[in-house]
């Protein structure tokens, strides 16, 4: 069962995230609402692959995705972004970021990153 | 023929509880009440009185910890009272989320009222009061009044009370 | 709304955070607004929440919120990049305000199962005209400003001269479309590029400006976005690398043949005749990932959220539990029996059995703090309308309250602050002549007092004026007693009869024909009272006193009869066996007795409740002393049979339909199982006076 790391700080998307998930069989390791939550659990957990935000408190996604890379070269980080944020994408792409999904998304869309990025 | 009997089956699977009527009786007088509403038939309980109530409504009841109200319903289509011994009954009721306690001399049985035995019941006796009266089911010989439940608990409520004031 | 969330929790969830983030967002703006200027940690705050409401109200189909809530965000994102100066911050506030009234009111509509249908087109043009308005006069910021696009650009871009130096064995063109729906094709299609840099440095992209102009997404989507590359990589695994790419829908690599179609800098349409190997594969992905269904659990988390229903019902059963408690420890049959490790277990019992019923109800009770804060929004907006210069001042917010008690005060509460600000509290020009601070002051208090919570509405405001008070109430004939027989109490308290209402302008505030006993009813729910206090000149005090909870009181236990009262043992003063001697009867058949000197009123509970087989004589029965708001009565009971903590039920629906019964709270059940009836001490010093 493939693990997965869901970092956003709407408790709304965690949960919207979790039940598409895990309807398909994904095991949700752990949630974290902020980037410093998601290096600490990252390193915990050890998921397969993490969904992550990038608008949040403390520390935004793409500060952790930099973290979480530098500890796991390795580490396959999906970002979710909204309209509007291309430039961050970009960065979190160059930043090592494996790919991106747009908010808001249908089950589906976001299954299929996950499935295609840990085929990787 | 077999195809008919099928259809028959069917449509009895589906809505078990259709047509289907718990008879009692107040005096010599027989009534039925659609069994979808009924949730229990219990025996006479300690009643705690609440004050400043219409008469027909006896009181409270202890039913596992739920607080539900007791109807007398004889008092509510205003027939003498009469002395609750072991034979009367309460039927507790569920009528759009409101449980309420039925006070009956007592239960008979349950019995299956095909729609071809239903009738109106008679307009012309307007002192008979059938306000609560919907239908009449017949049944062999015998007569059985269909309460219609929702009236029982809403109907004339006003009145009631000024009357009781 | 779409059916993948059709599921309760999902939009429980969504309406909880949502309203949680917009009353954080109203606090930040009023702060801002207050100090003279959002700071950037605000505005990156309020950024953050509509970017979050946008995109879960977008997850839920709610468009509309959605597209005000993205509006927004621009706005605010356009505040924080280019920090224009000489903004209008309450011309801000007021937008950002009129935009959070349309989302709560459609999350109301949510909660209540309907449909969200506020169109939130107009508040969005205001919006957008005033983005516009924001950019224009800031134009020389933003143009002055290197754009961030353009630096990173010639960042990431491996230049021509450097990867001229090497010799690729091979040369591409791939052209790709993505997936309908996958949204920000430009930055998909930067993926492939910058994944494509780790195997070459000669590459060349139509379109070109694909990260910098938002244009390109429309483009790339209807004519595909297309590269020409040259590799070391054979065709095949070329072919492997693109296929990775996520939300590919077709594919078309060629290998072409020689360099001489090398499309120009500035091409934009490039036809190259080419004899080529083709290879357009339509992609179709339909990976399940292996699994088993182990599935473990959510990780521990720092705050749940639960539905209140099932702490009702939590509570409910603690109640249930309390009762079962007594039934066994003090179970007759028990009695003379001398039980020794029986009397120890039991003990231990009773100890935890409390503990559970402190920790249920500690897990009720809310702080006051954002049913206050609340109020700084209506004192704002009344500022604004009324041209008044009010100030809040709050105290004790950390005071807590039983969540169900919460959801009851919080339009009185509105109501009243409303009331103080509109009536009590004199135009700027008034306090000036009167010597007063041009500020004028609203103040909430709480603090526990007892059993009860003590809120305080103080206003520093020109008072209540007993002769216009006395004049309208003789008007509405709602006076009953001889002016000089009242006290100034008594008198401001008529401002609590239905009817009455003292300011003649009826202002959009207060006065839309719900008056003070609107307030008083609703706080009379929560088994509380209002009273006022008042000083001519110098302001009024309104004070509401509510229970700290409604689920458990500290009862005794009457009995009259054969029925069972139970009566609130904080609103007993004393009970004692009068003497026959001590009672006195006025003319009219009134019944009193004398205690230390003061006369107060009997209330004989088998007449006023028609109990039958009753104590009658007064030195065979008792009388207990209630008290209420100053308000005396003496009931007479048969006997008194012992206090006990009782868990407090409503009467059952169907009789609250029939009639509210004067001096009946509720119900509760006795250790035995009977029910007994709770008696409410404000409505049973109330009858009397009737």
């Amino acid at each position: 069962m493939k693990r997965v790391l869901i970092v956003d700080d709407a408790a709304f998307m965690r949960m919207a995230i979790r039940k598409m998930l895990e309807k398909d069989n994904f095991d949700i390791v752990g949630e974290a609402e902020n980037g410093l939550q998601a290096i600490m659990k990252y390193k915990e957990c050890n998921p397969d692959v993490v969904t992550m935000d990038i608008t949040m408190p403390e520390m935004d996604g793409l500060t952790a995705l930099v973290a979480i890379i530098q500890y796991d070269p390795n580490a396959k980080v999906i970002m979710l972004s909204a309209m509007g944020q291309e430039v961050m994408v970009r960065d979190a792409i160059i930043r090592g970021a494996k790919t991106f999904v747009v908010k808001p998304f249908k089950e589906d869309h976001i299954i299929k990153t996950i499935n295609k990025v840990l085929a990787l | 023929m077999a195809d008919i009997l099928m259809q028959d089956e069917l449509f009895e699977v589906e809505d078990t509880q259709k047509g289907k009527y718990l008879t009692f009786n107040i005096g010599t007088e027989f009534y039925g009440i659609e069994i979808k509403y009924v949730t229990e038939i219990i025996g006479i309980q300690v009643i705690t009185e609440v004050p400043e109530l219409p008469e027909y409504i006896r009181g409270i009841i202890n039913l596992r910890g739920k607080i539900i109200p007791v109807m007398d319903v004889r008092l509510r289509f205003k027939k003498t009272f009469r002395e609750y011994n072991d034979r009367t009954c309460i039927i507790v009721v569920d009528i759009k989320d409101i449980s309420v306690g039925l006070i009956v001399d007592s239960v008979s049985e349950v019995l299956n009222i095909p729609e071809r035995d239903i009738v109106e019941p008679p307009q012309m006796n307007r002192g008979f009061n059938n306000r609560y009266i919907k239908k009449i089911g017949k049944v062999g010989n015998d007569v059985k009044l269909l309460l219609n439940c929702e009236k029982l608990l809403t109907e004339d409520e006003i009145v009631d009370i000024n009357e009781a004031l | 709304m779409s059916d993948q969330y059709t599921n309760e929790p999902m939009l429980d969830i969504y309406i909880f955070e949502t309203i949680h983030l917009i009353e954080q967002l109203e606090e930040t703006v009023l702060n801002g607004e207050k100090s003279g200027g959002y700071s950037s940690e605000a505005i990156n705050e309020i950024f953050r929440i509509m970017h979050t409401i946008k995109g879960s109200s977008a997850m839920m189909l709610f468009s509309e919120i959605s597209n005000l809530a993205h509006v927004i965000e621009d706005l605010f994102f356009f505040l924080r990049e280019e920090k224009p100066t000489n903004l209008d911050y309450s011309t801000l506030t007021d937008l950002v305000f009129e935009s959070v009234d349309f989302i709560k009111l459609e999350i109301e509509k949510i909660k209540n199962g309907d449909k969200a249908d506020g169109a939130a087109a107009s508040i969005v043009d205001q919006l957008k005209v005033y983005i516009h308005q924001l950019k224009n006069s800031n134009t020389d910021i933003s143009e002055d400003k290197p754009t961030e696009q353009e630096t990173t650009k010639t960042q990431y871009y491996i230049s021509q001269s450097f990867s001229d130096i090497l010799n690729y064995k091979h040369y591409y063109k791939a052209e790709i479309f993505f997936e309908d729906g996958c949204e920000m094709e430009n930055i998909r299609a930067y993926t492939i590029i910058h994944n494509l840099k780790n195997i070459t440095s000669k590459i060349k992209h139509i379109p070109t400006d694909i990260i910098e102009n938002d244009g390109t997404i429309q483009q790339i989507r209807e004519q595909g976005f297309v590269i020409y590359f040259k590799a070391n990589q054979t065709f095949n695994e070329m072919h492997e690398f693109f296929m990775k790419s996520l939300f590919l829908k077709d594919l078309e690599l060629t290998e072409l043949q020689d360099d001489e179609s090398w499309p120009a800098d500035n091409a934009v349409q490039v036809e190259i005749s080419s004899n080529i190997i083709k290879g357009i594969i339509p992609l179709n992905q339909k990976i399940k990932s292996e699994s088993n269904n182990e599935n473990q659990g959510p990780t521990t988390q720092g705050f749940i959220s639960v539905p209140v229903g099932r702490m009702d019902k939590l509570m409910d059963l603690v109640g249930e539990m309390v009762i079962a408690e007594a039934m066994v420890t003090q179970n007759p049959d028990l009695k003379e029996l001398n039980l020794d490790n029986f009397s120890k277990a039991a003990r231990q019992l009773r100890k935890i059995t409390s503990e559970v019923q402190d920790m249920v109800m500690s897990i009720r009770m809310v702080p006051l703090s954002s049913t206050f804060h609340k109020m700084h929004r209506i004192v704002r907006d009344m500022n604004k309308k009324l041209n008044k210069e009010v100030q809040l001042e709050i105290i004790g917010e950390e005071t807590e309250v039983d969540k169900s008690i919460i959801e009851h005060i919080s339009d009185p509460l509105m109501h009243l602050v409303r009331n103080s600000i509109d009536h009590g509290i004199e135009s700027v020009e008034d306090r000036r002549s009167n010597g007063k601070n041009e500020l004028g002051r609203v103040t909430l208090e709480a603090k526990n007092a007892g059993n009860d919570v003590v809120i305080l509405i103080k206003d520093d405001g020109k008072g209540l004026s007993k002769d216009k008070i006395l004049e309208k109430a003789k008007q509405n004939g709602l006076l009953h007693k001889s002016e000089n027989e009242m006290s100034d109490k008594e008198i401001f308290n008529l401002i609590f009869i239905p009817g009455f209402s003292t300011n003649d302008a009826v202002t959009e505030f207060s006065g839309r024909g719900v008056g003070m006993d609107v307030v008083v009813k609703n706080i009379e729910k929560v088994g509380g009272s209002v009273s006022v206090d008042s000083v001519m000149g110098f302001g009024t005090t309104i004070t509401m006193k509510i229970p700290l909870t409604l689920a458990i009181v500290d009862g005794m236990n009457i009995s009259v009869g054969r029925s069972c009262y139970t009566i609130p043992t904080i609103a007993i003063k004393q009970s004692f066996r009068p003497k026959e001697t001590d009672i006195i009867r006025d003319p009219h058949g009134n019944e009193m007795i004398m205690v230390r000197g003061v006369c107060y009123p009997i209330l004989r509970l088998h007449k006023l409740y028609k109990v039958k087989d009753a104590q009658v004589h007064f030195h065979k029965g008792i009388l207990v002393m209630v008290e209420n708001e100053g308000k005396t009565v003496c009931i007479f009971a048969d006997e008194l049979l012992g206090e006990q903590q009782v868990v407090v039920k409503t009467l059952p629906t169907y009789i609250k339909r029939i009639k509210k019964i004067e001096g009946l709270s509720g119900c509760t059940l006795l250790g035995d199982g009977s029910i007994s009836l709770i008696l409410d001490a404000a409505g049973l010093t109330n009858i009397n006076k009737q």
